[in-house]
């Protein structure tokens, strides 16, 4: 009983990283890939490109979900922020 | 610097300091990420292969999301590596360069800009602030508050089909128009009390439910530039705002410090000039 406890236990949090990862990259893709300071360097990605990634993003996104889903977890509802 | 190896590869600028950036403490980096001094100036660069960077091989591993995903995390790490030591001006996603001399021409041309935004940037930092919210619940509430909606709800119940429907959707759309408004004053309501406590402060286009991936709608997606002294403070009204909020239905996410990506002034004048 106590183990089968302690397995729930490790299985959600684990989930939590994988919520907090996604989250982490969300935030760091919102940033990097669309502010920082943009200088002519020698090559130079697009605003069409980085649209291209948020497409990119939805399909990985979805399918952290779907395994999430696969896993019994509870959709992705309010979670602890990293302050 | 090896001058032979710069010509092999390309240069990958993460940020610039105007103090030596201790790369060599950043842990957990595939590449070693190196210096170039140029005119007061520190730009901390790597070497990248020209298979996985130069254009056309950018463009195609734009699509690819597992490759965004390692070198975005790589960009974020080496930038936040050197954040810890001293402020940084960071660049954006794949700022590169042939060579060395084209990197230190670039540094040279906005050598004034580049330290005017270090003295600007000392002894702050970003953070990020996205609100968000779910228009069931405040549908829900906005109901129960409205006396036109709530007249509309018992016509509803009290009329044929055929009218009930035309209310139905009159309710919809007017629900629409209050949540949208409601929506609008929670966000303008946070964001100017959060800004009360920042030097800068910025928002940023809302993302949609698809790349967010949560149920609730994004409402506010900020970012503030915040003297070190007053993040308590800041953090504080975002828990004041929080419980506030707390029947509505909002969710605030707040993250950082971030290497100041939104406040490195040369961004603006990039985007007046389209």
């Amino acid at each position: 009983m106590d183990r089968q406890i302690k397995t729930l236990q490790d299985k959600n949090s684990y989930l939590d990283l994988r919520k907090q990862e996604r989250v982490t990259l969300l935030e760091i893709l919102d940033r990097a890939l669309d502010k920082g300071v943009v200088i002519s360097g020698d090559i130079v990605i697009s605003v069409a490109d980085v649209d291209l990634v948020y497409l990119g993003l939805k399909v990985l996104l979805s399918s952290v979900e779907t395994m999430e889903r696969l896993r019994g977890a509870p959709m992705a509802g309010a979670q602890e922020e990293p302050t | 610097m090896n001058t032979k190896e710069a010509k092999e590869g390309l240069i990958y600028l993460y940020c610039i300091t105007d103090k030596v950036p201790k790369l060599k403490e950043i842990e957990n980096l595939v590449d070693e990420p190196y210096f170039i001094y140029h005119q007061s100036l520190y730009a901390s660069v790597n070497k990248v292969k020209e298979s996985e960077f130069a254009e056309e091989n950018l463009k195609r591993n734009l699509a690819d999301l597992e490759w965004i995903k390692v070198k975005a995390s790589i960009h974020e790490k080496a930038i936040e590596g050197v954040m810890k030591n001293t402020c940084v001006i960071p660049f954006k996603f794949a700022t590169l360069f042939n060579t060395e001399d084209n990197l230190k021409a670039m540094l040279g041309a906005h050598l004034e800009e580049f330290k005017d935004i270090l003295i600007k940037l000392e002894d702050k930092e970003e953070w990020g602030v996205k609100i968000y919210c779910n228009s069931e619940n405040l549908k829900e509430n906005l109901i129960q508050e409205d006396e036109q909606l709530l007249n509309i709800d018992k016509e509803i119940n009290s009329s044929l089909p055929g009218k009930s429907y035309l209310l139905k959707k009159k309710k919809e759309e007017l629900l629409n128009i209050s949540v949208n408004k409601k929506f609008n004053e929670y966000g303008e309501v946070s964001f100017d009390r959060l800004r009360e406590r920042s030097q800068e402060a910025g928002i940023n286009k809302l993302l949609p439910k698809e790349v967010t991936e949560r149920n609730d709608e994004m409402i506010l997606n900020s970012a503030f530039l915040i003297n070190k002294d007053k993040v308590g403070d800041f953090l504080n009204i975002v828990d004041d705002l929080r419980v506030k909020y707390t029947d509505k239905g909002l969710f605030f996410d707040c993250t950082g410090p971030w290497p100041p990506y939104n406040f490195c002034g040369l961004l603006k004048e990039k985007i007046h000039n389209g």
